[in-house]
Parts: structure tokens; sequence; C-alpha cells
């Protein structure tokens, strides 16, 4: 009995409980609207799931698979503000790499001119580097990582133009349009990728000692050196892998559009990350990370646009109240409402022994 | 003569998950008077000054000032009704200048509206001359050691006109000449009628500066006494609950004759830390660095330590050049050097004392070769006993632990890299007279399977307790190297004091 209680206590002072009460009450009141809404159905044609929560979850990929790099780098202390123009450099050079001699390739249809290994291959190391970029700056050149992001943030987008000489491609590729459209199975091939990168990333944390050493680096840099930990190459290896993984949901992005788009491509990406990252129990100041609270947070802020468009909002109001939503969670979440109800539930623990 | 009494406080209890940290204590301090807080680490005194100043809640108890009962919510309101405070962490903002920290949230102002920098100067200016503490005062804080920090704190404090005067552990980075000038100006706050209380594991100084004396064991209140009720030994005695013999008991380690050497530094120097040192460390050897603050002996540890990169020179380790360009280098060596400033470079305050004390182990067999749950599990239980470190479990974060508790788990990091070379800046500062001993016994024991210890402190009578020979330090040079055994306080005091030339003599003679 005073076990139970006692966890009931620990349970409410977690962040991640907070959360998932949110989202829960965001779906619940989708269902009062849509009673359809958590129908998940299988498409005959295709023999694909599909139902509202399938389209919540498939359209978070991109966020989720970019907040679990963003988790890091928060853990660190820091912020990667880069990774929304990573986004649209990935899906550039994609594209490029599949319509090299555009004057000659003039109609898109379903051939790739590189190899589609090179298609795929390329673009992510290209956001790998840049990230790594991103750490250089950071660890060897003493740089506020808001700062150093920002670089890359403003000419990611640039650098995307002069890839495609300013153009925007199409392409009707089949085997680069499974990457965002096709499915495995009964499951949409976003999901599949975001199901891989979130269990992948977290074995990488866990199972080896590399979160611990994020953790350290970003609770105490000076005193984590003194330990032996080599901080700069902690905070290289966690820069590049947002880099990566940026360039992953760069890939996704633009194959559901079949097209590169350096202007739209990604945008807003580094705030819905930041978000999704803050709600998922992840301090701003660096230190304990949890990558499950992330995709929590992730699948939140995509429940609310979806929330937002079912409420019949118009396109012009959905930003505030995209961000009225969010800031009631992160209210719900906030040190003194967690102690009010950790308290009321200790109370409550100690009527039930006494 | 009770209207003597300006605050009571009674009945106190304040319980953490899985502590009772304080249980029933009864405290009291009258005007007038410097009374002493005493008891082991983890005793619970600071738990009970953050219960005075707001820090903490209380669970029941009453806080009588004056007559009538408050019940503070944060320092800044205990501020108000006459409750001033240094805490055992310097808590001033680093980037923000000396005048800036002293004033903070009570800046003089013009026209009521905006700052007013120049009386804000001219008055911080003032209040450091009355420390004799000759800087500037519209540097930033983070410029000036750790020393002139803590009296900054201590000035700040002292500046606030109030009722009661709290200081946790104040003197523990601060040399004899800076504790003086500090208790000269708390005999003058006496004189004045403020109640000061004085928490430190200095029991020299618990006898020099107070009045009346409250012990307080794991929670519980021992006893209050007049500072004659009570000599040295009872003190310990009652303090740590049993006979401190083990204490004056310590044996020097033999260094054998054939012992081999470990550790040989040439010309090893930093412009502007170090100028110029050689030393050399035998297996199983202690070697003690005394010196003043500031005299070089912390750069030289890191530079040993590959911490500080020595621009010149050669280090040896066995007989093998090696190059220490950081500390994963000398950790791969099997060197280990536990910092001096346990806030900044020691603990990491969010993790668990167990991921704290496993962190250098794992840092050496780096990120791909982790330690499972259970390896970590059973080097974490293992110096918890061995250390005695005070908590309920491994779990704890290590920001929860009382300081001296947090500078053994500190310790702890190191003895569990099994090192070759283990270099101590200052282990024992504020660590109670028990645990210090304890302390003391390890690294003698570690000498006697034939680890080298490097250790550095500023307590003349424990290094040359425990040390085969000392290296004495002034103005960044080794100014002599003498026996410990056959030494003396006085005579390495008259080296300090009396600089190079006569040092350099001593050092031919020995
Ligand atoms: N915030 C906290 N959360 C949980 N436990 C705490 C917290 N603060 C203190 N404790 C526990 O309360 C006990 C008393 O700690 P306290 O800091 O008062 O000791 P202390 O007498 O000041 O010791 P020291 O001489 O080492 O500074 C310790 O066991 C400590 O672990
Ligand atoms: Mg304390």
């Amino acid at each position: 009995m005073k076990k139970r209680s006692f966890n009931l206590a620990s349970l409410t002072r977690s962040k991640i409980t907070w959360a998932v009460v949110a989202e829960v009450l965001i779906l619940l009141v989708c269902f009062v609207i849509r009673p359809d809404f958590f129908s998940i159905k299988i498409q005959e044609s295709t023999g694909v799931l599909y139902g509202s929560l399938i389209d919540i979850v498939n359209r978070s990929a991109e966020i989720s698979i970019i907040a679990m790099g963003m988790t890091l780098a928060i853990a660190l202390g820091g912020t990667d503000l880069s990774v929304g123009a990573l986004v649209a450099v990935s899906g550039a050079m994609a594209l490029k790499l599949m319509r090299w001699d555009v004057l000659e390739y003039v109609t898109p249809g379903n051939y790739s001119v590189k190899p589609f290994w090179m298609a795929i291959l390329f673009p992510l190391i290209t956001c790998t580097l840049m990230g790594l970029f991103n750490g250089v700056l950071i660890a060897k050149g003493g740089m506020q990582p808001f700062i150093a992001t920002l670089i890359l943030m403003v000419s990611g987008r640039g650098i995307a133009q002069i890839l495609t000489d300013g153009k925007q491609f199409t392409t009707m590729y089949a085997p680069f349009k499974v990457i965002g459209q096709g499915n495995l199975g009964p499951i949409p091939m976003p999901i599949v990728i975001m199901a891989v990168v979130c269990i992948l990333m977290g074995l990488f944390v866990r199972k080896t000692a590399f979160g611990t050493f994020v953790e350290s680096v970003g609770v105490n840099r000076s005193a984590s050196r003194l330990s032996g930990i080599s901080s700069d190459a902690v905070i290289m290896i966690v820069y590049s892998i947002t880099g990566f993984l940026s360039g992953i949901a760069g890939l996704i992005y633009s194959s559901r559009i079949m097209s590169n788009d350096s202007n739209n491509a990604g945008i807003n990406y580094e705030m819905d990350a930041i978000l999704a990252v803050v709600i998922g129990g992840t301090a701003m100041t660096g230190g304990r990370f949890s990558l499950v609270g992330t995709l929590i947070g992730s699948i939140i802020i995509r429940t609310i646009v979806t929330f937002v468009y079912y409420f019949g909002i118009v396109a012009e109001a959905t930003m505030a109240f995209k961000a009225l939503i969010i800031a009631v969670v992160i209210i719900l979440q906030s040190e003194p409402v967690r102690e009010y109800f950790a308290r009321r539930s200790d109370k409550r623990a100690m009527v039930k022994r006494g | 003569m009770p209207d003597n009494i300006i605050l009571e406080m009674k009945q106190i209890e304040i319980t953490f998950p899985g502590v009772k940290a304080l249980d029933q204590v009864d405290f009291t301090l009258r005007k007038g008077e410097v009374h002493s807080l005493l008891g082991e680490n983890g005793a619970g005194k600071s738990t009970l000054i953050k219960c005075l100043t707001g820090v903490n809640h209380k669970d029941a108890g009453q806080i009588i000032l004056d007559g009538v009962e408050i019940n503070p919510q944060s320092p800044e309101q205990a501020m108000e009704m006459g409750i001033s405070t240094v805490f055992q962490e310097i808590n001033l903002c680093p980037n923000l200048t000396v005048a800036e920290n002293i004033f903070i949230g009570r800046q003089p102002m013009k026209r009521g509206r905006t700052i007013d920098w120049k009386t804000m100067n001219r008055r911080a200016d003032e209040l450091m001359e009355r420390f004799h503490l000759d800087i500037d005062v519209t540097r930033p804080l983070s410029f000036y050691s750790t020393a002139i920090q803590q009296m900054v704190s201590i000035a700040r404090a002292v500046d606030v006109k109030a009722k009661i005067l709290i200081l946790d552990e104040p003197t523990s980075s601060l040399d004899d000449n800076e504790v003086k000038l500090l208790f000269d100006v708390m005999r003058d706050l006496r004189e004045e009628g403020m109640g000061i209380i004085f928490i430190t594991h200095f029991l020299d100084q618990v006898y020099e500066i107070s009045d009346r004396m409250t012990i307080l064991r794991n929670g519980h209140l021992i006893g209050s006494y007049g500072i004659h009720d009570l000599n040295k030994v009872q003190l310990v005695t009652e303090m740590i609950g049993k006979d401190i013999d083990v204490i004056f008991n310590l044996k020097r380690a033999d260094v054998k004759a054939d012992a081999a050497y470990m550790l040989e530094a040439e010309h090893i120097g930093i412009p502007g830390k170090v100028k110029d040192i050689s030393v050399n460390i035998k297996e199983g050897e202690l070697l003690g660095f005394a010196g003043l603050l500031g005299s070089g002996r912390t750069e030289t540890a890191e530079m040993l330590f590959g911490a500080e990169k020595t621009a010149k020179g050669s280090i040896r380790k066995k007989g093998k050049d090696v190059s220490l360009k950081n500390p994963h280098d000398a950790i791969m060596e099997k060197i280990a050097f536990c910092p001096e400033d346990r806030k900044l470079d020691g603990i990491i305050g969010d993790l668990s004392i167990r991921e704290n004390i496993m962190l250098a182990v794992q840092a050496r067999r780096g990120f791909l070769h982790p330690m499972s749950r259970s390896e970590q599990e059973k080097l974490a239980d293992k110096y918890i006993k061995a250390l005695g470190i005070a908590t309920p479990d491994a779990e704890k974060k290590i920001a929860e632990l009382s300081g001296g508790n947090q500078q053994k788990v500190i310790l702890a990091r190191w003895m569990a890299t099994e090192p070759d070379v283990l270099i101590l800046d200052e282990p024992t500062r504020g660590i109670d007279v028990g645990a210090k001993a304890e302390i003391q016994r390890l690294m003698l024991e570690m000498c006697g399977d034939g680890v080298s210890v490097i250790f550095i402190s500023s307590e003349l009578d424990e290094i040359i307790r425990c040390s085969n020979r000392i290296v004495i330090m002034r103005d960044r040079e080794k100014v002599a190297e003498v026996d410990g055994a056959t030494c003396t306080q006085q005579n390495i005091l008259n080296i300090i004091a009396e600089g190079s030339v006569a040092g350099k003599d001593k050092e031919a003679g020995v």
C-alpha cells in the first residue's frame, strides 16, 4: 500500500505523465467533435491502415525523427536551429541527383539519373557534415549553440537554392516515392522509418554510456572533462546526429511531395522539434533527457495541428491556437502545478495510511 | 535572562524522501553571541539553517524571532525579517561585478528610478576596505579567486544590517589571514549585539571565536554547551558518537627502499601560472604540497593531470615519457585528480550518486563499453560503504547530499578507477573530523598498496601527519622540499615566510 501511494506521488511529479494527460484530453475533444476519430480501417485497395490516429503518427514522422537529435542537443544545454534548413538541403540534393542534368531531363518521370543509393546517401552525408560543422563551431570554437546553428539556419536554404539553381524539380521515380508514401505491410513507410530511428536512438543512448555522457556534459562540462569524458567529441557527435536525422526527415518530406521546395520544406521545424523536447520533459537548461517523452511531445504537437483543422479554425489563426494549447500543456507541466498535485496525492496517501 | 534571546527554534522536524534530516531539534540564539553549530557531514546543520531562511520548509516546529513566531518562505523574506545568510555553496553571480553582487536586490537608487552606480561602487569599495581587500569592485566576480569570492559573499551578508548573521562553512577556502580578518569583523558585530550562527569543521576555530555551541548528530539534537563545558576530545566524541583514538593513530606509509619512481616531472610550467617545477614521486609514497593559496599548487597538479597542458619540460610515468594533453590522456595512464572546487569541477549535480561514482571508470572504458547496471550498483555500493557516505541509497541525486558527503562521492569516483597516481587537491575541505581521519587513513592504505598519492592541503598538521616528503611552494615556484618525518609546522611556516633563498639552502641541506 505504502509503495503504491508513493508511486502515485512520483508519477504526478513526472512531466511525462502530464504530457500524456494533455494528449489524452486533446484526443477526447477530437473524439467528441468527430465520433469516428478513433476508428482505424484497412484500405482495401492497398492493404494499408488508415484513420485519423494513423495519420497523426504518420505526419509526425519528420518532427519525431529530428526531435530525437534535438533532445540530445538540448540535453547538452544547447539547441540546434539549423534542422529546418537542413531538411531543405537534403531534399534539394536528392532531387538534384535524380534530375542531374536538368536541361536534358526536362520532364519528370519514373527515372533517376544517378543511382538511387546516391540520391539517398549523399544528402544524408551532406547533412551529417553540416551538423558536424555546427558541432565544431560549438565545441572547438566555443560559440553559443544558438548563434552557431543560426549560421546554417540562415544560409542553409540559400545553399539548397544554389544546389538546384533556384528551381523546383519534381520527380516521379517510384523507389523514391516509397520513402514518404509507400508502406511496409499495413504500416505507412514514414511510421516504419520513424520507429526504426527511435528504437536505434534509444538503444544507442541507453545501451551504451553515451546518454550518460550527454547528461553529464550538459549538467557540468568542466567537471565532465576533468572526469575524463571528451566533452568536445560528445558535442560534435550529437550535432552530427542531429544533422543526419534532419537529412532523413528531408528525404521523407520531399518524397511526400515528390519535389524539392527550398523555401517551404522544413519551415518552423526547429521550433516544433524544440517544443516536442520541452513538452517531453527535457529542460532547456540541459541534463536529464527522455526520448520517450520527446516522442510523446512530437505526437502531441501533431495532434494539436489535426485538432485545429477539425475545429475548422481559419488558417490565419492556426498558429495562435496552436500556441495557446501548447501554453496550456506547458503550464500543466510547470513545477508549481506538479508540486500541487504531488502534495495532494501525498496527503491522500498519508490519510490512507493513518 | 530570557530577554537576551533573539531566536528560538523549537521541535523542528524536516523530512526528505528517505531521510529524516531533522528530528525534534531545539536551538536557541542569544543577542551578542557567536554560536557554533556542529556535527558530522549530513548531521543536518545546513538543513537547520535552510529551514530558518525559508529555503526548506519545516514539517513541524516553531521559529520565534524576537518573541514573534515567523515562517519565512524564501531567503529574501528571511532577510527582510533580519536574518542574513552566507550559504555553504557560494551563490553569487560570477558574471556580475563585485559591487553588483554585493548590492543585488538592494541597489542604491537615483531619484527612485535608476541605479546609482557611483554610490554603489563607492559603498562597495568602503566595504571591501573593512575586509582589507584591495580589489577592483567593478570587475566581474569570476575574475577573482574562490577565497575572494567567499569574502565577497560574507561582506554582502554582513552589510545588510541584520539581527542574525548565519555563516555556513565560510572559512573552508580562506587562508589564515583571511580567517583572522573575518573573525575581527565577527567580533565587531558581536559587540554591536548581533547574534551569529557559525558552522565549521575546523574545531580550533570553534574554540577561538564562539561563546556557545550546539551539536547535532543524525538529525537529532545532542545538546547545547558553553564553550568551556567541553574540551576538544569530548566535543568530537559527542559529534561522532564514539571515541576517536583512530584519528591520532595514523601511521605514515613506508616507502620501500627499492621503490621505483612512479611519476617524474622535469621543468614543467605554464607562463603566468607556474614558473618551472620539477617533482617526482615513488611508488607507495605520499607527497604533500604545502603553501599559501595561489602559490601554484593547484596549477602544478593540473599539469600532472593534463587538465592544463604543460608548456615545457617532460613528464615520465614509470620511466616512460607520457604526453598529457587532456584529462582523458591522464586517466588512460591511471592518473587520477580530485579537484579543489567541488561545485564547479567535481559534482554533476543532476546525476545520481551511482552515476557520479562510475563516471571516470566509464570514461576510461569509452562509451561503447558501458558498465552494466549491476556493475555500476556494485561499484557505488562498495564505495558508499567504504567511505561511509550518508545516503539512503545510490540513486539519490548528488546535489541533495550534504556538502561533505558530496566530497566523498567525488573521492569515490577517483578511487574507483584504481589509479597508480592519485592527486588530491584539498580533499578534506568541508569534511567532518571523523571523515577527515577516515580519508587520511584511506590515503595511507592506498600508499600501502603501492599507489602514489599527491596530497595538497592548506592544513599543515594533516600534511605533516601523512606525508613522506613535503614540497613547499611559494609565488608559483617550488621553494623547498622537506622530509615529512622530521619537519615541524614551524619549519614549514618559516620557509613559506622567508621565501626562496632560505628555502633553497634548506633543500640543499636535506
Ligand atoms: N534537498 C534535499 N533533498 C533530499 N535530501 C536532502 C536535501 N538536502 C539535504 N538532504 C539530506 O539531509 C541530510 C542533512 O543534510 P545537511 O546538508 O543539513 O547536512 P550538514 O550537516 O550541513 O552536512 P555537511 O557538513 O556535509 O555540510 C543529509 O542526509 C542530506 O542527504
Ligand atoms: Mg552543510
